[in-house]
């Protein structure tokens, strides 16, 4: 009736479409997949511009200055006034002396230091 | 033999009778089942046929409507990267009546996500045969996902874009608007239109994501600061109009401008108002004694007076039925610095009729004060001069009456009298030092500049510029206070004040010119000279710009060292 082969080549024939019906199938399911991974990522998108410009409409220095003016005696908020902004060079040196010197070993020698760093085993 | 051949004979025939029955029936039962056969192939081809063709098929998109095409605008951002205007997209909801199955379980899944939503009203539209019917506008993205994820069938979304201006009004005059069709209509917007966006868009490819944000000179942060000082002064002066514009002095960058009344670029109903135009740069005023700035950098660059020098100013000046006099006159012989703090319009014209006519308009010209400014606004008015200059023309105008400028235009003139005298035409991108040296031009020396930073400072110390002092900020500048005309007459109730202003004296980083327009008196008894209120605004913007654009404070100067340092 059936010679080997035969079996063999229908066997083959029939693998073969459920292969191919198979990788169709997966590869549509992967489409939809994609697709709403990209409709995801679009409303993603969407949203970040939507946060970006509630962002900025929530630190508009109109709003904080109306903010900083309510809640002023709450907070103790004052303007800065130029006399206030200095730079570090801009004060005056600490006179060395020798007790000082003395006292800035005697404390450094005195309690390890406790900073960790992540490129040292502590 | 005979029997066997006729048996051969009948069996033969009978064979052949039997052969030729079963071939007629047969032929005719073959060829039924062939037709039959071909019309069940037909059948099957066809229903093959069509399996495969709907395989091939994609799957048909989700039932949303293409999008009204709207352009896609870059963002604007301020020099620090806020942004100061966007795109949002928004969500339309609309519902096709034919497609919705159940109206009732319609509606009460849509209540959930919009919970205000007027049962009757939808049930009315819902129930008719319309085929489209809008049910909410300007959904954000989370309503819009909420609503998909229903499932309701029959409701489907369009998305536009809107311009969003996240400010609102505090840097209107500068962003301009958008119309309708997100198109540029007016300020940088139309600006970024007309660098080639319009084209772009024409052709499609200004695909979302594609395009970069544009970065401007301005710092929002400043810009709110000078129209809060504004809207304030409005208020308090009970001003017409008042406007301000921060320069950086040695790039010309824009750092913040205003005009107020202004609007509302989100809701521009008003902004085509004719009072609510861009004064800055659309509007062009007399600028009254501010323009003595630029007689006296003229005076002192032309080389034929010095600061030493000095001018009769005992009496006022008559020419062709005309009387030059001073306010505050001093009756003596002034010297130049004195001229400069005590505003003496007669010593200021009699400088200028040292350089000439000529001279005068020349000097004009080449500081900018003449023709139309450059810069990326499209709102730009041009100036108005004399048609012919006489020489009472070259008086009024060397203390600011007869030439109308803008007051953005004044401002780049001011910085390039403080800046070592490079005039640099203003913009509102960024700008390096080093690409500003390329177009500046040299239009007075470095050391009439470094003179008129003197005076400028002496006139924050000793003349009419002591409101305008800030603690360790060293502001240098020069009022101006000047009669509008009203009826053909110049009127001494009706003024336009002006404040230009440079800090830190020394070496300007920044240059500030402010205006109010039609003040009053801030309370009863005082006056409402540019000393009283222009100042002031300018004081207040230096104090609280200051020290957010890096300027370092210093305490302990002496004017005095600029005079000798420059000497």
């Amino acid at each position: 009736m059936f010679r080997t082969s035969d079996v063999v080549l229908i066997t083959v024939m029939l693998a073969a479409a459920a292969f191919t019906y198979k990788t169709k199938h997966d590869a549509e399911a992967k489409y939809e997949e994609l697709r709403k991974i990209e409709r995801q990522a679009e409303l993603e998108e969407d949203s970040i511009d939507i946060l970006k410009a509630d962002w900025s409409l929530l630190t508009q220095p109109a709003r904080l200055q109306r903010l900083a003016e309510t809640y002023k005696d709450e907070l103790g908020l004052e303007p800065v006034e130029a006399p206030r902004i200095a730079e570090f060079s801009d004060l005056p040196k600490k006179p060395l002396t020798i007790e000082g010197l003395v006292n800035d070993m005697a404390d450094a020698g005195s309690v390890p230091d406790q900073t960790t760093t992540g490129a040292v085993r502590p | 033999m005979d029997d066997a051949a006729s048996s051969a004979v009948r069996r033969g025939a009978a064979t052949i009778v039997m052969d030729g029955a079963g071939k007629a029936r047969g032929g005719r039962a073959q060829n039924r089942v062939v037709m039959a056969m071909a019309v069940m192939f037909g059948i099957y081809a066809a229903l093959g046929g069509r399996l495969v063709h709907l395989a091939m098929q994609e799957e048909p998109e989700a039932s949303v409507p293409a999008a009204r095409v709207t352009a896609s605008r870059p963002d604007l951002v301020d020099r620090n990267g806020e942004v100061l205007a966007t795109d949002i997209k928004t969500a339309s909801l609309f519902a096709e009546p034919r497609r919705i199955v159940d109206i009732d379980e319609a509606i009460e899944k849509l209540s959930t996500v919009l919970p205000d939503l007027n049962y009757q009203q939808t049930y009315r539209r819902l129930d008719s045969d319309a085929g489209f019917v809008w049910l909410r506008r300007q959904l954000s993205p989370r309503q819009q996902a909420d609503i998909l994820a229903l499932g309701v069938p029959g409701l489907g979304f369009r998305t536009e874009k809107r311009r969003f201006y996240p400010g609102g009004a505090t840097a209107s005059h500068i962003l301009g608007l958008v119309n309708i069709d997100n198109k540029g209509i007016a300020g940088i917007e139309k600006f970024v239109d007309d660098q080639g966006l319009a084209d772009l868009q024409a052709t499609g490819l200004a695909v979302e994501g594609h395009l970069e944000p544009v970065k401007l000179s301005v710092d929002l942060r400043v810009q709110h600061i000078i129209r809060d000082e504004l809207v304030q002064a409005l208020e308090r002066y009970k001003a017409i109009a008042a406007g301000a514009v921060v320069l950086k002095a040695n790039t010309g960058e824009v750092v913040g401008m205003a005009s107020v009344p202004d609007y509302d670029p989100n809701n521009p109903v008003n902004a085509l108002d004719k009072d609510r135009l861009n004064r800055m740069s659309a509007g062009v005023f007399e600028m009254g004694s501010t323009f003595k700035i630029f007689t006296t950098a003229m005076a002192l660059d032309s080389g034929l007076v010095s600061l030493d020098d000095s001018f009769d100013a005992t009496r006022p000046i008559r020419i062709g039925g005309f009387t030059i006099n001073d306010f505050h006159g001093k009756r003596r012989v002034l010297s130049v610095p004195e001229i400069f703090i005590y505003s003496s319009n007669i010593g200021t014209a009699k400088m200028a009729d040292v350089v000439g006519i000529e001279g005068h308009r020349a000097f004009l010209d080449k500081i900018g004060l003449l023709g139309r400014m450059s810069t990326e606004l499209p709102e730009v008015a041009h100036p108005t001069e004399p048609k012919e200059w006489k020489k009472i023309n070259s008086i009024t105008i060397s203390y600011g009456h007869g030439v109308a400028t803008t007051p953005l235009q004044t401002a780049m003139a001011a910085a390039a009298m403080l800046n070592g005298g490079k005039l640099i035409p203003p913009t509102f991108l960024p700008r390096s030092e080093v690409e500003a040296n390329e177009i500046a031009e040299q239009v007075i020396s470095p050391n009439t500049s470094a003179q008129m930073r003197y005076l400028f400072r002496l006139n924050s110390e000793k003349g009419s510029g002591r409101r305008a002092e800030v603690d360790g900020y060293y502001v240098g500048g020069k009022t101006g206070t000047a009669e509008k005309v009203v009826d053909g007459r110049y009127s001494n109730s009706v003024r336009f004040n002006a404040f230009i202003a440079g800090f830190p004296a020394d070496d300007p980083e920044y240059v500030v010119l402010v205006f109010v327009d039609e003040p009053k008196p801030e309370r009863e008894g005082i006056g409402a000279t540019a000393g009283l209120n222009a100042a002031p605004m300018v004081r207040n913007i230096i104090r609280r710009s200051a020290p957010l654009l890096g300027v370092k404070p210093e305490f302990g100067q002496e004017s005095d060292a600029l005079l000798v340092s420059q000497q």
